[in-house]
């Protein structure tokens, strides 16, 4: 919004400034300012992003395996990487897997958060505090930390799960292996990364919440609205720019989730288990692969790119809307 | 391989070195700098590592030695990207099925024309010197070896009843049936506990019936996890983890010996060393345990016989890259010399590096028994991709499969089996 504001004044101070003829000198340094200005972020994104992002690419045209890393020296293969990575049958099933899970993830934390942010506008002050303090425990707590503690919480031998599920009377889980069937291995991988998404999601719900103008809400309720009514065609349009934002940065989270995979499966996930972060890593850093891992980097920042498309296209659409509308 | 809990923290080593600095009263050597060895945690006791510094430093009073412990979990990359630097450490343990990897990618320096330099050279365990010959050279120097037997609960046998120790496979069942049958209330109960992951403890199965995991000829390798003979050694392990284990089928064998000191398995195959895991308070396990452990050999399913075991250790690698190759060959000669192989089988109870010193632990009723497996061992493929079949968890994953049932069996085998050959045969 800022941005279209800021592109807005410039396009109308644009022609004034040609009607009174000022001299291109002033007219340059005007219009360099910014660049000037905006020089030093654009520097550092370079050093800290496009410069590795550069070197993946070029990497990943390369056979560079352990020899080839000792000797500082990859051998050009072209996009001979790319090739066998496409001609892999098992690679395919990585690349489809991952979609799965970042979507499944994504959902499920999107229609979590709404919920209990939603709840949070509704309860007393104290509780809303309670479940404040809780989110932002569970925010505060290092990823590793927390995923081990779920992989205790989730263990074979010692877990309190299997422990709690059976004296609950639900089954016999002891003794019970979550991860024997992949599926039911990434719901509970899936669990844990929702839990630790929920809680960023929610409280910049709860936050867009408290700015659903009331008097709409009122009106909508006079025209005899239901909560359902009122949550479809009220809430959600307002906070249709927090949705966008929430649900791409949630797809590319969730679709590079490594520690998760990785810690809970002991850092020897199965083939079963393999998702795209893992599957770089693995090729790359264990199989010393390194022209193959970066393939798949690149791959999957196509790939992310390409998921990403809709909510991009959709933020392009705001912005343009945003300047049409001025 | 070796999960211990950690043992010397780098001021302790810096600490012995002064010490040793001090009384040291003849100066031999001028020679100052610093010495950076990467041992893996839990490999040699901290008495050890102080006396070698020790000894070292009585030669080399203005060497720093510093000795950085590193874990198995992560080791291939960080190896990976020390060898990549221009100061990789100088003298590094590596585990005996890493070293073809490193050394034919030109990390590790040529150790040929010092062999004989090396205290019993000539007589070091020829698995372990297998493991450091690539292309016929000599890339680095046995340290240590471990080999796996069954460690039992004596008095769980006593209370099943039985007497006799299993000499052959079908006696393991039978026994191992029985215990079942005496502990049926008790639904956690294994009685011979074995992890889907563990694949170290189902190669001798495997080697047993004669398969294999690869065998090369003409250059290729050859898959051999689907042949008959490896086929016959998974049924007949699966047979028995089906019937006697309730260990993860999922699992990894990193956590057995503290589930074996809970008191509800009265099998697991391991090392020597996790008998002192399993008496150790510290690392979760119980030390009331003490009389009630006893080992005997992985039985054959030829009665009478045991089944070959895999030769797991570790060498002493010195990087090519290293400035202080003299200091390095120092270094590495006292901790694989006699005197301080002698206290790596008597303190460490790990198998040392050379035959001459196999029998020392012979008399020890549970420690023996692992040095006498050593003598019918096996290796994995030697080939400088064999690393990349165990980062691909390409075994374990078999195992999960065939114990899970969850793919068919012979789909199971065939795919692990062409996934090595591809591994091994690819361009490193």
């Amino acid at each position: 919004m800022c941005a279209a504001t800021n592109t807005d004044t410039l396009l109308r101070e644009e022609p004034r400034h040609r009607v009174l003829g000022l001299i291109a000198g002033r007219r340059l340094r005007k219009r360099a300012a910014p660049y000037f200005l905006v020089a030093p972020a654009v520097a550092a994104i370079a050093a800290i992003l496009a410069y590795p992002l550069c070197l993946l690419a070029v990497l990943s045209l390369q056979h560079y395996g352990i020899r080839q890393l000792f000797a500082h020296q990859g051998v050009w293969v072209g996009i001979d990487n790319y090739w066998s990575l496409l001609g892999d049958a098992a690679f395919r099933a990585v690349v489809l897997r991952t979609l799965i899970f970042t979507f499944a993830n994504v959902a499920a934390t999107l229609v979590l958060g709404t919920l209990i942010a939603l709840l949070m506008e509704r309860v007393l002050p104290v509780l809303r505090l309670v479940v404040m303090a809780g989110l932002v425990l569970v925010w505060a707590t290092p990823v590793v930390v927390a995923v081990d503690m779920w992989q205790w919480m989730f263990d074979y031998e010692f877990g309190i799960v299997n422990y709690a599920l059976t004296h609950a009377g639900l089954g016999n889980f002891i003794h019970h292996s979550w991860f024997d069937n992949p599926i039911q291995g990434f719901t509970v991988i899936g669990i844990v990364i929702v839990w630790g998404a929920i809680p960023f999601v929610t409280v910049t719900l709860y936050a867009g919440l408290t700015q659903v103008p009331r008097e709409i809400v009122e009106a909508a309720e006079v025209d005899g609205a239901g909560p359902l009514q009122v949550f479809r065609y009220v809430t959600v349009p307002v906070l249709r720019p927090i949705f966008v934002i929430l649900a791409t940065l949630s797809t590319i989270w969730d679709f590079q989730a490594f520690n998760q995979v990785w810690i809970m499966l002991n850092a020897r996930p199965s083939a079963d288990y393999m998702v795209m972060g893992v599957y770089s890593f693995v090729q790359a850093f264990k199989v010393s692969q390194y022209g193959e891992g970066a393939a798949i980097a690149v791959v999957m920042v196509v790939v992310l790119l390409l998921a990403t498309a809709f909510y991009i296209r959709s933020y392009l659409r705001q912005a343009v809307g945003g300047l049409e509308g001025a | 391989m070796r999960v211990r809990s950690s043992l010397v923290p780098a001021a302790l080593a810096l600490m012995a070195l002064v010490v040793g600095a001090c009384s040291s009263g003849s100066t031999t050597n001028n020679e100052s700098g610093t010495l950076t060895v990467w041992l893996m945690d839990g490999s040699a006791p901290d008495s050890v590592v102080q006396g070698v510094n020790k000894d070292f430093n009585a030669k080399y009073p203005n060497v720093t030695v510093k000795v950085e412990l590193q874990k198995w979990g992560e080791i291939g990359t960080k190896l990976d990207t020390a060898f990549a630097g221009s100061t990789p450490p100088d003298v590094v343990e590596l585990g005996n099925t890493l070293v073809a990897k490193y050394a034919a990618a030109g990390a590790l320096a040529d150790e040929t024309s010092k062999k004989s330099s090396y205290e019993n050279s000539s007589s070091w365990l020829q698995s372990l010197t297998d493991s450091c010959t690539v292309g016929g050279k000599l890339y680095c120097i046995p340290y240590y070896a471990g080999s796996r037997a069954i460690i039992y609960r004596k008095d769980i046998f006593a209370k099943a009843s039985v007497t006799q120790l299993p000499d052959s496979l079908d006696g393991l069942l039978s026994v191992g049936q029985k215990l079942m049958e005496a502990n049926r209330l008790d639904s956690g109960f294994s009685a011979f506990y074995f992890p889907g992951k563990y694949w170290y403890a189902a190669l001798p199965f495997i080697w047993d019936f004669g398969g294999d995991i690869a065998t090369q000829s003409g250059g290729q390798w050859k898959g051999q996890l689907d042949s008959s003979g490896s086929q016959a050694g998974l049924l007949a392990l699966n047979g028995l983890v089906s019937k006697l284990s309730r260990a993860d089928r999922q699992g990894d064998e990193a956590k057995q010996d503290q589930a074996f000191a809970q008191g509800r398995i009265a099998m697991i195959v391991a090392n020597g060393w996790e008998i002192g895991v399993i008496l150790d308070a510290k690392s979760g396990g119980d030390p009331s345990l003490k009389d009630k452990l006893g080992v005997f050999p992985i039985p054959s399913h030829n009665p009478g016989q045991s089944a070959p075991v895999f030769l797991g250790g570790s060498d002493l690698g010195i990087a090519a890259k290293s400035k202080n190759q003299g200091l390095a060959n120092d270094w590495v000669r006292l901790l694989a010399g006699a005197k301080y192989q002698n206290q790596m089988a008597t303190v460490g109870k790990v198998i040392p590096n050379t035959t001459t010193l196999l029998g020392l632990n012979d008399s020890d009723p549970l420690i023996g028994t692992f040095a006498r497996a050593a003598k019918n061992s096996r290796f994995v493929p030697n080939s400088p991709n064999w690393a990349n079949v165990e980062a691909s968890n390409v075994i374990p994953d078999m195992l999960v499969n065939v114990f899970t049932g969850r793919v068919s069996f012979n789909d199971a085998i065939r795919t692990a089996s062409d996934k090595v050959a591809q591994i091994l045969n690819a361009k490193s």
